[in-house]
């Protein structure tokens, strides 16, 4: 079956995720490119685009990190093809650089972008709230409520990006992007356009330096008044209110779909006045004023900041300074985080007058609590990083004494879980690339630190801090756990994969290669699953006199097992006479192939899950573990 | 905003099943499998499902809503049913999210966390799991779907496996033979042998489960 995405029948009703059906919007729309970088929540987009980009005739590529795919779209945009970007919240401060100049130097062919955000950092290290960065930079954004919202206002979102000549953020939340729901398809539009360069728009030469350069913020600040303007009567924001009401809800995106499961249960559909609002930046003030006007109470429900919230404060003033507000600023739902339908349900009868049951199962969810693990993360079976940092740690041990001498400051990725037990061994991790930054600062004032960063990250934004360490002579220590893709995400492939992201070769980008040309002093190359080779290899790397690194290769094994399919890798398997129950093997490696019978006190492998990468024979002392041929 | 909106006019009842698991288990494809069958009879679907970071190893869970529903979350003590593909993660979700009396399906297949390979935690006793599902279940079925997908030829089938006793318990308001049919559309035809194998395995556990 193919893919549904690409289903050319307008009116027929097919599952979609929010992130596909944001794929599907930008293909009616008739989009010419997409580039993204992989990131959750907003993975599948570019996952759907690398699937149907050949069929549909358009350009998609995983860029090497997000600044890189905004101008690549940017550029087709100001040869009047229309394109999207997508990435994940934190993608677009990577990407802000350009994301405001496109704002202030306009747009051709409609430019959208999606940040996915991550309320209540489901996969992220931070929650931040990307619509102060469309208000910051004066561009609109949309908010769905649904993957029918989602492919809905993007197909909108390109009719407004080039009616205003501006980027518009499509801004989802992790609920959305993987949501899955019915969505009605539309029609692909043919727009043929002949893409050329639009000199009078963008040429210094043709408009004039000055006319393009000089006081362009009074214009951005002129389109939004204008699609302010146009947002009090948009299809995208909703109200309902018959005049009788007492109580009203400004639902923001998302949490639209909390308010409805609410007024349902409590069977207040007649009594609460509601705007469903899709357009958080700029907020529609006169459709809001009115809704203030006609209410005593109104709630606004949005995440994970008070961004709407806090316009409606200010616009309240002149429309009704006497209605009161409920939301995340008057303490009734929390200041951070995700909402709830518990929390919405709550507020909502408490504006009514109403009292819900409390949670009957309160007391049975702590002893569960109590009996049931977490199920903490760690990386898979057979991962290579688990043999990297366990040679890393005996190495330093080694040479230091003390595995604390050492300073590790992890990165971005799988290889970001060297933290959790039985490893333990990762110190910190930040931001894309930052492992290699903060290493030189420890160093520089005299404590030692290695950057321990994968390989997707090293191309993303590594490279400028690693030629900082070789021009300042700071001589840190860098491990490339290289496991040959950008694992987490999903396999996506990176400049050194050698292919692109439609599936076709392309020339390999050679990460020690660069570590030379940088002028890195000392550069090595390892197999990972070779653990006394890495170990010396380390010890050589912490002797090196300049900056030094270790590359830690080898092909991520879920990885390597997906290309070998149907066949299975050949599991190891443990010599019960042999094993003397010493749990070294669980310990301090930690396999999640390993097992412990407690009872006949022996190690056991599950042959379902060891992915045969033979390490935990290496780190068994009485030699029991051997391959299952 | 056809999801909701649409629900034929008429009020009709939700179903609601919190599928919970391990990542790498195959709880995605059962979700779709539901989604897309309960989408060709007309029905509206709302699913949200939460995965962490890892690929494999952490806690998954899927939330399908049929009829009519607007929250990709199904409320605490709602879900009509729980299929759990792996027991701790089954108790862990069925105490929040089961309705008083609702139907269980689990399977027996122990997945050990990391804490457990490294000897930080215990895995909990079986017994003791069940003693907790049934002060919120009415019926709890058992079943070892992992042997019965292995016996079907493929231990990855587990998922189909589940299924299987889903259908056959009459939470889902469709029939067996409806989602045979979108498993014919969804799943390479080499494979198809090996999954009705696993789906009829696992609906006759079911039916003979107490």
């Amino acid at each position: 079956m193919s893919n549904p995405i690409i289903l050319n029948e307008p009116g027929k009703i097919v599952l979609f995720m929010g992130n596909e059906a944001i794929v599907r919007g930008a293909l009616e729309a008739g989009i010419r490119i997409a580039a993204s970088y992989p990131g959750t929540p907003a993975s599948e987009i570019g996952n759907t685009f690398a699937e149907v980009a050949k069929e549909m005739g358009i350009h998609f590529e995983w860029s090497t990190n997000e600044k890189v795919a905004f101008e690549v779209v940017y550029g087709a945009s100001m040869c009047n093809q229309r394109g999207m970007v997508s990435m994940k919240h934190v993608g677009l401060n990577v990407a802000l650089d350009i994301m405001e100049m496109a704002a202030l130097r306009g747009v051709k062919g409609g430019l959208v972008f999606v940040s996915a955000d991550d309320p209540s950092q489901h996969s992220s290290g931070q929650e931040q709230d990307q619509r102060w960065l469309g208000k910051q930079n004066c561009v609109p954004v949309l908010e769905p409520s649904d993957p029918q919202d989602a492919k809905d206002f993007t197909v909108y979102a390109y009719e407004l990006s080039e009616k205003y000549r501006l980027p518009v953020m499509l801004r989802t939340v992790t609920r959305v992007s993987h949501m899955r729901s019915n969505v009605k398809l539309g029609e692909f539009q043919k727009l043929g356009r002949e893409a050329k360069f639009d000199f009078d728009q963008f040429s210094y030469v043709v408009a004039g330096f000055d006319k393009l350069f000089y006081g362009r913020e009074k214009e951005a600040n002129e389109k939004i008044s204008r699609i302010r303007e146009e947002f009090e009567s948009s299809p995208l924001n909703r109200l309902v209110m018959s005049g009788k009401e007492k109580v009203g809800v400004i639902a923001v995106g998302q949490t639209y779909n909390y308010v409805m499961d609410a007024l349902m249960k409590l069977d207040a559909r007649e009594r609460v006045a509601i705007i469903k609002l899709g357009t958080s930046n700029p907020v529609p003030e006169k459709l809001v004023s009115k809704l203030l006007r006609g209410v005593e109470k109104v709630l606004i429900t949005e995440e994970p900041d008070p961004f709407v919230e806090l316009h409606v404060k200010a616009i309240a003033k002149d429309a009704n300074s006497k209605v009161e507000l409920y939301g995340r600023l008057n303490g009734k739902l929390p200041g951070e985080g995700e909402l709830t339908p518990l929390m919405v349900d709550g507020v909502v009868a408490e504006m009514l007058g109403e009292k819900l049951p409390t949670n009957p199962r309160a007391g049975l969810e702590v002893e569960a609590k109590d009996m049931l693990f977490s199920r903490m993360l760690t990386v898979c079976a057979g991962c290579p990083h688990r043999s990297s940092i366990y040679a890393l740690k005996r190495a330093v041990k080694a040479m230091k004494g003390d595995i604390h001498k050492v300073i590790i400051n992890g990165d971005i990725g799988c290889y970001g879980l060297a933290w959790a037990p039985p490893m333990s061994y990762e110190d910190t991790y930040f931001c894309m690339g930052a492992s290699i930054g903060v290493s030189q600062g420890m160093s520089r004032v005299g404590v030692d630190a290695i950057a321990w960063i994968g390989d997707g990250t090293f191309f993303h934004a590594a490279i400028p801090a690693l030629m900082n360490a070789v021009q300042t002579k700071t001589n840190i220590k860098v491990v490339v756990a290289d496991n040959g893709v950008t694992a987490m995400t999903g396999f996506q492939p990176n400049p050194q994969s050698g292919k692109t992201a439609m599936g076709d070769p392309t020339n390999s980008v050679s990460i020690e290669g660069i570590a030379k040309a940088v002028g890195v002093e000392y550069v090595e190359v390892v197999d990972a699953y070779d653990l006394k080779a890495a170990e010396v290899a380390f010890k050589r790397m912490l002797q090196a006199p300049g900056v030094a690194m270790v590359v830690s290769r080898r092909l991520c094994a879920t990885e390597a097992v997906r290309l070998i399919r149907p066949k299975r890798p050949i599991p190891y398997g443990v010599d019960v006479g042999m094993c003397v129950g010493c749990k070294l093997c669980l310990s301090t490696f930690g396999c999640p192939a390993l097992n412990f019978d407690e009872e006949k006190k022996k190690a056991s492998i599950d042959p379902t899950i060891c992915m045969g990468c033979g390490v935990c024979a290496q780190v068994c002392g009485s030699s029991c573990i051997s391959r299952r041929d | 905003m056809v999801a909701a909106a649409s629900a034929g006019g008429t009020r009709i009842k939700t179903t609601r099943v919190v599928i919970a698991g391990v990542g790498g288990q195959g709880t995605l494809l059962a979700t779709r499998l539901i989604a897309e069958t309960a989408i060709k009879q007309g029905f509206n679907v709302r699913i949200g499902e939460t995965y962490g970071m890892a690929q494999r190893g952490g806690p998954v869970m899927g939330h399908v809503q049929i009829g009519e529903a607007y929250s990709p979350q199904i409320r605490p003590g709602e879900a009509n049913a729980l299929l759990g593909f792996e027991i701790v993660e089954a108790t862990r979700r069925a105490v929040t999210y089961l309705k008083q009396g609702g139907l269980v399906i689990v399977n027996s297949k122990k997945i050990l966390p990391v804490e457990v390979i490294s000897g930080m935690r215990k895995y909990p006793e079986e017994g003791e799991l069940l003693k907790l599902l049934k002060q919120v279940s009415g019926k709890i079925a058992v079943l070892d779907a992992t042997s019965l997908a292995e016996k079907a030829g493929d231990p990855i089938a587990t998922n189909i496996v589940m299924l299987g006793a889903l259908v056959v318990s009459c939470v889902l308001p469709f029939e067996k033979e409806d989602i045979l049919a979108t498993m014919k559309g969804l799943i390479p035809p080499r494979f198809m042998d090996l999954n009705i194998k696993a789906f009829q395995l696992g609906a006759k556990a079911f039916k003979e489960s107490k």
